[in-house]
């Protein structure tokens, strides 16, 4: 049998599908996997999937040199109120924060609902302590009291706590000593201190996330050690790494201490996937487009890197409405998440015009092309009617789409109403749901200072490269890339991150006025703790790959909000707050065109995230000499194109056939299993030596 | 109807506009130096068509901004006739009598050309950290006295600064960095916006635009016209009474519904107040007015000025909704804040989906500090009480309205100033009973920390007068100011270290007779202490033994649905689910 440490494993929990990707180290070859989840009891799936595809290609479980898994798994039992009974301890005066949050109505016209709290005020309780913005001590902590709090929890068998001081990121010391004690009164029930979880400024906001993470850990805890024991039984020996929302790998132990870190997990793959395939396009930045069945996930790449963002939101009461959920202060790749997919719906609204979304016909009833009972009009559905999908080879033509039961859908409820033909109200379709993703991606690209002309964009999910092309148009981007394997990008992402992990402190002072001494000591604890973590992922942790990137949150003293500021490692050498302060000023007139140098600058949090050298995974070189696309073509259709305003006669091509180097112009239709890419009248299509697929724009 | 713009056109170029002004208010707060815009959003910014028509504004724009907003710009388009501007220009005001009613909020315009003609406006409304005057919030005699006031003038002349005007500005305020800073974050946000604009008209011309805006202002109106038919035509009088300063303010409306017309007259209001700031000039009366009635009829529609066009307002000059000048405005929340209370009275029985009952917001602290350096630092608190309730949903508890805006949180406050926030908390019982309870308001209490006193003025509300019920509905908690368990006058004075200041928020008004309330959810109040045991017996009859109330025979068998755990929500629209 070959050498043990052959494959690498990814599997993706995802709300419909897991995915399984397999990778061989030494070839480079990939295998995938597609099951459909098992939401009851998740490892099954996991278990049935992986043992069919170890089974197929003829691999052992003992060959496997490292799992990696991402899961929806938390993400849902924060959506659906799963979580366990949960208890909150804050400092006294202010355990009704976590319910009145921020004050601020997220729609201004609606007499609106807000989230319930993770913790119902019966639970929450509170401790005698203060400490002050320093993180000096006001009020002692009262253990006797904490005690007597500890006798209400077991009398109303809570099951997991967590605890909130405030200031408690300046000294951890109260909630260090509360934990242990409400550990031995409550026999070792699972227990969060927020200057672990969210160690940052804003108590409603830490408060939100500690609340969080001890809500969902009784739950992980019993799925991690179940599927980790149900590895071990197809023959699995080594540790199971987990996805966090950031982007980094972690062991069971800290997903466990840590749950919260892994809501998000999957997207946050595909985003590494994207980040991945970016090195062997040779583009540093991309725009990320992943658009499914009822949602679309827009991100930013940067040199390489996924951005990210340190906060985020579940459980949207009000479907995508920012503000809306409950806010989750953990770092975390920043995707952005539109109510448009191929389910999405499309109605007629009070005014006359036509909306689509965020209602989705999701899997089931799904489109009414899906012929499963759907009735109402989908973007797949008008995708049919303008010729961009084939209804005789959906899935590879696994599944067969009713052309006709998607006109009528879009004549019965649209076409009608709005006074139209069914071409233009499908048409109209198109259009809307485009719109909608081109709002939230400008602002999402407007609230980062950038300039969308300098991007491709990157299409994959089941519905995104048939749409991606319309939108690099109209934000008059460079292009789209359609990467290879876009059916299982997320999964791809788990086999090709490395071992990442990222920690914040908050520190708030005037950077002129800070001893050098003070920010290397903070640096310093987190950059230890990385390398503790790195250690435990099984990597070196001060191997030469190993990678240190440092930040601070700053800003113009007085100033509402704050920007990240990357500190060079030769800036950090030097040690000079004088050089960081010039570094803000300059960050700042790059994003916003000015800075105010006459003013001082005020360090709010400081950053540090610590990463393992990358997994050498190449992405198998295509061979075969550039040939003619001819080959690869299938037929040809009507396909319905906006710019010029009605059906053109279009080519239809294989991606399977298309061979690298191969360069031809739109408009054209190339069809893959999983999705299909639709090539504009304008764009140039070429195929690069890793099978990536380029919809060049004229500049 | 223009081929072009066909029911699609219409959707994909609206929601392209309102996605224009969405980027710009994201570089305002990415950029903006203080608090009130950066974290408190107190801030709109909205595009006008070739005659100073609003068409769309960013989703969060603060409402009632945006209703004075177009006026505003008209009437400094009176003084900078469109025909004189070049590119590149920004005007200015902050004149109340023009805009919006109180020095502070500073209206900025700034004309968009298509190639050489003029073809757009942006406007801006922002209220900015200080614009000198009396640090009181009420006492002022006139205007004069409550700070710098700026006629329309250009901040900038084709994209330079108007250094003079900027010098003024710099002499006159308190916290200079803070009040330019956002002022240029503006200029530098528009800057953006007219690029964006730029590229629209590139794509459908500058016709194009003009055409898409009359479109937009003309659906609107019919949908306006549509829902206001639909309530039945007769006049509704309401009243609410506000604490107004000295003297409580007498807020009387008829509301008269013709056919698709809908007019508020305010005679039989308070005449305006010649010793205290609390006076509304009529933009301000107007926004107010409009504001509830389209949280009520079209609450799903994009704003835009087409929605204003069916209501008309009128108030006699000399009250407190018409004001001449040179009155005292500087706090005319304190009358325009209840106005929505006034309107929704008059059309609960006509309109008794779609009302809410009063709320409870909002107060404002301000703590004047310096900091090591000796510069001043002021710190801004924007706390809220509780929301009215609506039919089929309890009120929430602390949330703004009709304002918004986000609370600084106590380790943000104790960053920035010499306080130690001893508590933030629900106050029990201070939502008013009904069939909907009301929203409970909270008790903040501070203590100075320092070795001085520190400067604080807090403007309160509901103190004599609480928000009010609706259909049967009690009225929330009234609010309290207490500095050492003793009731404070409003006003500025000096915290001194180890006193402590406590503010307690009203609570929201409850709506429909307490006693029909489903005894599930009075049972789930007691658990968790939103209502005391003593309040339920009082104010719903409850019957803790029985676990129900003490008449049966007031005991609805209705079973409302409720906006809270266990029941599926509904909206008094329909539209929020």
């Amino acid at each position: 049998m070959a050498d043990v440490r052959r494959f690498r494993l990814g599997f993706d929990i995802g709300g419909t599908f897991t995915d399984f990707v397999l990778v061989d180290e030494q070839t480079g070859t990939v295998h995938l996997n597609k099951v459909l989840t098992t939401p009851r009891d998740p490892a099954r799936a996991v278990i049935e999937g992986l043992s069919a595809l170890l089974d197929r290609v003829k691999v052992r479980g003992e060959d496997l040199g490292i799992a990696i898994h991402a899961t929806t798994l938390i993400t849902n039992a924060l959506i659906e109120r799963k979580g366990a009974k949960t208890a909150l301890v804050t400092t006294e005066g202010f355990r009704d924060v976590l319910e009145m949050g921020t004050e601020v109505r997220y729609d201004i016209y609606l007499f609106l609902e807000r989230p319930e709290p993770l913790v119902p005020r019966r639970w929450r309780f509170e401790a005698r302590e203060r400490l002050d913005k320093g993180g000096e001590v006001v009020i002692p902590l009262d253990e006797q009291g904490l005690r007597k709090v500890a006798a209400r929890m077991r009398a109303e068998g809570i099951e997991t706590v967590g605890i909130v001081f405030l200031h408690s990121f300046r000294n951890p010391t109260h909630e260090r000593t509360a934990r242990a004690i409400l550990a031995r009164e409550l026999n070792g029930a699972p227990i969060s201190i927020s200057s672990e979880v969210a160690p940052e400024i804003r108590e409603y906001e830490r408060m939100s996330t500690t609340a969080a993470n001890a809500y969902v850990q009784p739950i992980t805890r019993s799925y991690i050690e179940d599927l980790e024991r149900r590895l071990v039984e197809v023959g699995y020996r080594r540790r199971t790494f987990f996805m966090l929302s950031s982007g980094g790998i972690t062991t069971g132990e800290t997903a466990q201490a840590f749950p919260i870190r892994l809501v998000e997990s999957g997207p946050a793959a595909g985003a590494l996937a994207v980040a991945y395939f970016c090195r062997f396009m040779g583009l540093g930045s991309v725009v990320s487009f992943d658009m499914g069945g009822t949602t679309a996930k827009i991100g930013l790449v940067k040199d390489y890197q996924p951005t990210k963002a340190h906060m985020m939101e579940v459980g949207r009461v009000k479907r995508f409405k920012k503000g809306s959920g409950l806010p989750i202060k953990v770092p975390v790749i920043e995707l952005i998440e539109i109510g448009a997919g191929g389910g999405s719906i499309a109605y007629v609204d009070s005014l006359g015009l036509l909306k689509v979304g965020p209602q989705s016909a999701g899997a089931e009833p799904g489109p009414a092309c899906y012929g499963r009972g759907g009735t109402e009009p989908t973007v797949t559905d008008a995708n049919v009617v303008l010729g961009y999908l084939d209804p005789g080879y959906f899935l590879g033509g696994a599944m067969r789409l009713d052309a006709a039961a998607a006109r009528r859908a879009i004549e019965t409820h649209l076409a009608g109403r709005l006074g139209l033909s069914v071409i233009d109200a499908a048409r109209g379709i198109f259009e809307v749901v485009n719109q909608n993703m081109l709002s939230a991606m400008k602002v999402y690209i407007a609230e980062r200072g950038e300039d969308p002309r300098k991007f491709y964009l990157v299409a994959f999910g089941g519905a995104g490269p048939a749409h991606a092309y319309e939108l690099a148009r109209a934000l008059r981007m460079k292009g789209v890339v359609v990467p290879p394997n876009a059916g299982a990008t997320s999964a791809m992402g788990l086999v090709t991150t490395a071992s990442s992990f990222d920690f914040a402190r908050s520190f708030v002072t005037r950077l002129d006025r800070v001893a050098w001494s003070e920010l290397n000591e903070v640096f310093g604890a987190m950059v230890a703790e990385g390398r503790a973590r790195l250690a435990e992922a099984g990597a070196d942790p001060d191997g030469a790959g190993v990678r240190v990137a440092r930040s601070m949150d700053l800003r113009h003293k007085g100033q509402g909000y704050e920007i990240t500021v990357e500190i060079p490692d030769d800036v950090y050498r030097r040690g000079s707050t004088e050089e960081l302060t010039r570094l803000f000023y300059e960050r700042y007139e790059e994003k916003y065109g000015h800075a105010h140098t006459n003013l001082a600058v005020e360090l709010i949090t400081c950053r540090v995230s610590v990463t393992g050298p990358p997994p050498d995974v190449p992405l198998q070189e295509m061979s075969g000499a550039p040939r003619d696309p001819a080959a690869a073509r299938k037929g040809a259709r009507p396909v319905y194109f906006v710019e010029a305003g009605g059906f053109v006669d279009t080519a239809v091509f294989d991606r399977y056939r298309l061979a690298p180097g191969a360069e031809f112009g739109g408009p054209a239709v190339i069809e893959e299993r999983e999705c299909t890419i639709i090539a504009g009248p304008q764009s140039r299509i070429r195929l690069d030596a890793h099978g990536n697929l380029f919809l060049d724009l004229p500049r | 109807m223009v081929p072009e713009l066909d029911p699609i056109g219409l959707q994909v170029r609206w929601s392209r506009l309102i996605t224009v002004m969405d980027e710009v208010d994201a570089a305002l707060v990415r950029t903006s130096f203080s608090t009130i815009v950066g974290e408190t959003r107190d801030f709109a910014v909205i595009l006008l068509d070739g005659q100073a028509r609003s068409v769309a504004q960013s989703q969060l724009s603060s409402p009632a901004f945006t209703c004075s907003l177009p006026f505003a710009a008209r009437y400094i388009l009176r003084v900078f006739p469109p025909a004189e501007l070049v590119s590149g220009d920004v005007l200015i005001t902050n004149d109340p009598w023009l805009t919006h009613g109180h020095l502070p909020d500073f209206i900025v315009v700034r004309p968009l050309f298509a190639g050489d003609r003029l073809a757009a406006f942006m406007a801006a409304a922002v209220h900015i950290s200080d614009i000198g005057g009396r640090l009181d919030e009420f006492e002022a005699r006139d205007v004069y006295e409550e700070g710098l006031r700026i006629p329309p003038s250009k901040l900038l002349l084709a994209g330079k600064e108007n250094e003079q005007l900027f010098r003024v500005l710099e002499a006159n305020v308190r916290v200079p960095r803070l009040v330019i800073g956002d002022v240029r974050a503006v200029v530098g946000a528009f800057q953006l916006g007219a690029e964006r604009f730029e590229e629209f008209v590139a794509d459908y011309g500058p016709q194009g635009y003009q055409a898409l805006c009359d479109e937009i202002l003309a659906r609107s109106e019919a949908a306006m016209r549509g829902a206001i038919r639909a309530i039945p035509s007769g006049r509704y009088r309401g009243e609410a009474i506000a604490d107004g300063f000295q003297e409580p303010l007498r807020i009387h409306v008829t509301v008269i519904v013709e056919g698709d017309a809908l007019h508020a007259d305010f005679t039989g209001s308070s005449p305006q107040s010649v010793t205290a700031s609390v006076n509304c000039v009529l933009n301000v009366t107007y926004a107010h007015t409009i504001y509830p009635l389209k949280c009520s009829l079209t609450p799903d529609l994009p704003n835009n000025e087409g929605l204003f066009r069916p209501i008309s307002v009128y108030a006699p000059e000399g009250s407190i909704f018409n004001a001449r000048f040179p009155a005292p405005v500087k706090a005319r929340s304190k009358s325009s804040y209840h106005i929505h209370n006034a309107i929704y009275a008059a059309l609960a029985d006509a309109l008794p989906d779609r009302v809410q009952a009063g709320s409870g917001s909002f107060w404002s602290f301000r703590c004047l500090s310096r900091d090591n350096d000796g510069q001043p630092v002021i710190t801004h608190v924007l706390p809220n009480g509780g929301k009215g309730a609506t039919p089929g949903r309890d009120g929430l508890p602390t949330i703004a309205f009709p304002g918004n805006g986000t609370i600084t949180p106590a380790e943000i406050i104790e960053s920035n100033a010499p306080l130690l926030v001893l508590r933030r908390a629900l106050r029990p019982d201070s939502g008013g009973g009904g069939v909907w309870r009301g929203g409970l308001g909270q008790e903040i209490a501070f203590r100075a920390t320092g070795a001085d006193p520190v400067q604080i003025s807090v403007r309160p509300d509901k103190i004599r007068f609480p928000a009010p019920g609706l259909l049967g509905g009690s009225p929330g908690a009234p609010g309290e100011l207490l500095l050492d368990g003793r009731p404070l006058a409003p006003g500025p004075f000096n915290l001194r270290p180890g006193s402590e200041l406590v503010l307690r928020l009203p609570g929201g008004g409850g709506l429909g007779d307490p006693r029909r309330r489903d005894p599930r959810w009075i049972a789930r109040d007691v658990a968790a202490g939103y209502v005391t045991l003593r309040a339920a017996k009082r104010v719903y009859g409850w019957d803790d033994a029985a676990g129900d109330r003490h008449h049966s025979g007031a005991h609805s068998r209705r079973r409302p649905r409720h906006g809270t755990a266990g029941g599926r929500p509904r909206n008094a629209q329909g539209g929020d689910t």
